[in-house]
């Protein structure tokens, strides 16, 4: 889907009143703007999972739920699945959960998708602030950013020194550049990543928070592994 | 009369009506006609107030229609309440400076008074400062309506420093600084609520204004985000503007529902913004003063290489440590400059960096090293000397300042210390170099100057 349809999808959402997108919508928005997402393919019950034959394992299977925004809180991620077969297990075995963990949530569906190769994971995201505009946030994954907040921030748009300072400014900068011994990432992907994520905030002014979260980066790879967008009426 | 978009007017004003003008010593209004007498406002002055005829030597005015020429700009000094009607019967001012508090300072009420007043000045097209502010400091125009006095808060003399601040109470804190470390200013402004004239309209204004060299703003919030930006984006690319925020803790706006809503506080924006239109950020009072200081004399570098020399090893240590902290870089001598260095310096010399000269120093040792030290690309050089060495002398100022001009790289001179060191430091800022006391301060100057934002 090109930048249209993505806008058209957003505009869609805000019409019938929701505030966020779906992960597979999320994903949508961040693809058209070339930003790569895993293979994937929707499932809403055992008929669908010969569409599994369309993708690679080993899979992960995510619960697809306007209610539910953490899912790993619901057990509602399963990842390490190693074949079309199991994919039917993972499923039943998902549904029991969320049966338990989220009896009220409405489910859409789940999401299928190749699991992405190791890597550094790093947090990107996106918001249109009442004050000032269109702000950009870098951080790289997990602990560093939600506990110690080490992350970076810039107005939008930017330009590509914005974004290499940007990303220089984190502490576990090193983290990117071959820390004890690991693969250096490539910076020029990872920074392009950046900068379209900075335009997809800079041009849909509807979109109150846009995070991916997280972003793999593994070699020359960039991938969103899972993407959030809540939206605003303006 | 609609006045328009242009406020430098505020600055260079042919006439200022004073209302609510006292007789009084002592009084608000009567500090402020005191005021633009001391500073010597080659301008008209209008006392206005319908209890009087005459305060002093000037005629008082019972209202402002009773006066028949255009007013530049009439300084309110009189009770909230009173201000909107005596505003809305004036058709001859172009701008005001609403001294007067209890607008929205003061809640609801004030609110509303405050929204009536922006409707009543918008109307009439009046350019406003304030309400709740000191108004202008302006040593090129020789104007003042600080209604404090001139012994309780000295008032700095003419230079090429300006200062934009929300808070009164920081323009005069700051302005006793700048008097006492003998530093100058070109345009101070409190502007206070901002219910029309805001930090950016300011911003335009000395962004082309000749006079001003450097611009200096306290800031609690900004009124449009991306005006703001805008406005000191181009001031930035002119001359150096240096930024304090306060109020660092305020909440964010956005929801919790993603990590970037939850971790982008109100003040990770401010930094981004700063960022973006080039603002040279400082932390805290301290950070501030020494910001002044150091661009009072020097001008921003390219780069971030320092160098730092000395005579005591420990200082010179805490001094490295210091600026890395700051951001600054503080890069190795080649070996060529170290082999040159050995052959000049004395042998217990140690030729990293820091270089230091140790005990055994003399006045031209620190000509050797900061010569040979400038020729691997440093962008400005910290000198911390303490004075111990027993054949270092007075001579060195002299000395110092020379290779200053010959290198044309900033001298930031760290003379921590008492009675000599400070003695020794009037000497050096007679000569135009500044000298902190700290190697805190010193490595803060130095950021200011490299454009690291810390």
């Amino acid at each position: 889907m090109n930048k249209e349809d993505a806008k058209r999808l957003i505009d869609e959402a805000l019409a019938v009143g929701r505030q966020n997108l779906l992960e597979p919508e999320a994903k949508v928005v961040v693809s058209a703007w070339g930003i790569q997402v895993p293979a994937s393919v929707l499932v809403k019950g055992p008929e669908d999972i010969a569409k599994a034959e369309m993708i690679t394992p080993p899979f992960v299977l995510k619960v697809v739920s306007p209610d539910i925004l953490h899912k790993t809180e619901v057990n509602g991620v399963i990842t390490g699945i190693e074949s079309k077969e199991e994919v039917g297990k993972a499923l039943t075995e998902m549904k029991m959960h969320l049966a338990q963990k989220a009896p009220e949530a409405r489910i859409e569906g789940f999401l299928l998708e190749e699991m992405a190769p190791e890597g550094v994971e790093v947090i990107i995201g996106g918001l249109n602030d009442p004050q000032f505009g269109p702000v950009v946030m870098f951080g790289i994954g997990g602990i560093a950013v939600e506990l110690l907040k080490d992350v970076s921030f810039r107005l939008a748009p930017l330009d590509r020194t914005e974004v290499f300072d940007m990303m220089k400014e984190v502490k576990s900068y090193p983290l990117l550049t071959g820390f004890r011994g690991k693969e250096p990432v490539d910076m020029d992907e990872l920074a392009s990543a950046i900068m379209k994520l900075s335009e997809i905030v800079f041009e849909i002014k509807e979109i109150k928070e846009l995070e991916i979260n997280p972003l793999l980066v593994c070699g020359n790879k960039v991938m969103a592994v899972d993407a959030r967008v809540i939206l605003e009426t303006i | 009369m609609i006045t328009g978009t242009d406020i430098s007017f505020f600055f260079d004003p042919g006439s200022i009506a004073v209302v609510g003008a006292s007789p009084t010593p002592g009084k608000p209004s009567h500090i402020i006609l005191e005021n633009l007498k001391i500073i010597g406002f080659k301008g008209t002055t209008y006392p206005v107030n319908p209890k009087y005829s005459y305060i002093g030597d000037l005629k008082c005015y019972s209202s402002l229609t009773e006066i028949k020429d255009n007013i530049d700009v009439a300084i309110f000094v009189i009770p909230a309440s009173k201000v909107l009607e005596t505003l809305k019967e004036a058709d001859n001012l172009k701008g005001a400076i609403i001294v007067s508090g209890g607008f929205k300072e003061v809640g609801d009420e004030g609110r509303k008074l405050e929204e009536e007043l922006k409707k009543v000045i918008e109307r009439k097209g009046i350019r406003v400062l304030g309400p709740n502010c000191l108004g202008v400091y302006d040593t090129i125009s020789s104007v003042d309506t600080f209604f404090v006095t001139g012994e309780k808060v000295e008032r700095p003399k003419k230079g090429g420093l300006s200062i934009l601040t929300q808070s009164g109470s920081f323009a005069l804190m700051i302005m006793d600084e700048m008097a006492k470390d003998d530093i100058g200013v070109a345009r101070v402004v409190s502007y206070g609520n901002m219910v029309d004239v805001s930090e950016s309209d300011c911003l335009d204004f000395l962004a082309d204004d000749v006079a001003t060299k450097v611009v200096v703003l306290y800031i609690e919030s900004v009124d449009d985000g991306r005006k703001f930006v805008d406005a000191a984006s181009r001031c930035a690319k002119k001359k150096p503007v240096v930024a304090v925020k306060v109020g660092k803790r305020e909440t964010g706006v956005h929801a919790a529902r993603s990590h970037t809503g939850a971790v982008s506080g109100r003040y990770e924006i401010y930094r981004a913004a700063f960022k973006k239109a080039g603002i040279i950020e400082v932390d805290g009072y301290e950070g501030l003063k020494d910001a002044c200081k150091v661009l009072n004399s020097y001008t921003p570098v390219e780069g971030k290489k320092v160098l730092i020399i000395t005579d005591g090893g420990g200082v010179g240590v805490s001094m490295a440590d210091t600026c890395e902290d700051m951001g600054l870089e503080v890069t190795g001598l080649t070996e060529d400059t170290r082999k040159r260095l050995r052959s000049k310096l004395p042998v217990i010399s140690a030729t990293g960096n820091p270089i230091d000269l140790t005990g055994s120093v003399t006045d031209e040792d620190y000509v050797t090293a900061l010569e040979e030290g400038f020729r691997d690309g440093y962008d400005l050089a910290i000198v911390t000397t303490l004075w111990a060495p027993p054949e270092l002398t007075e001579g060195l100022v002299d000395k110092l300042k020379g290779v200053m001009e010959i290198c044309n790289k900033p001298l930031i001179i760290c003379s921590p210390g008492g009675k000599f060191a400070r003695r020794m430091s009037k000497v050096f800022e007679e000569m135009g170099m500044p000298v902190f006391f700290t190697p805190e301060s010193a490595a803060r100057a130095a950021a200011v100057l490299t454009g690291c934002k810390r």
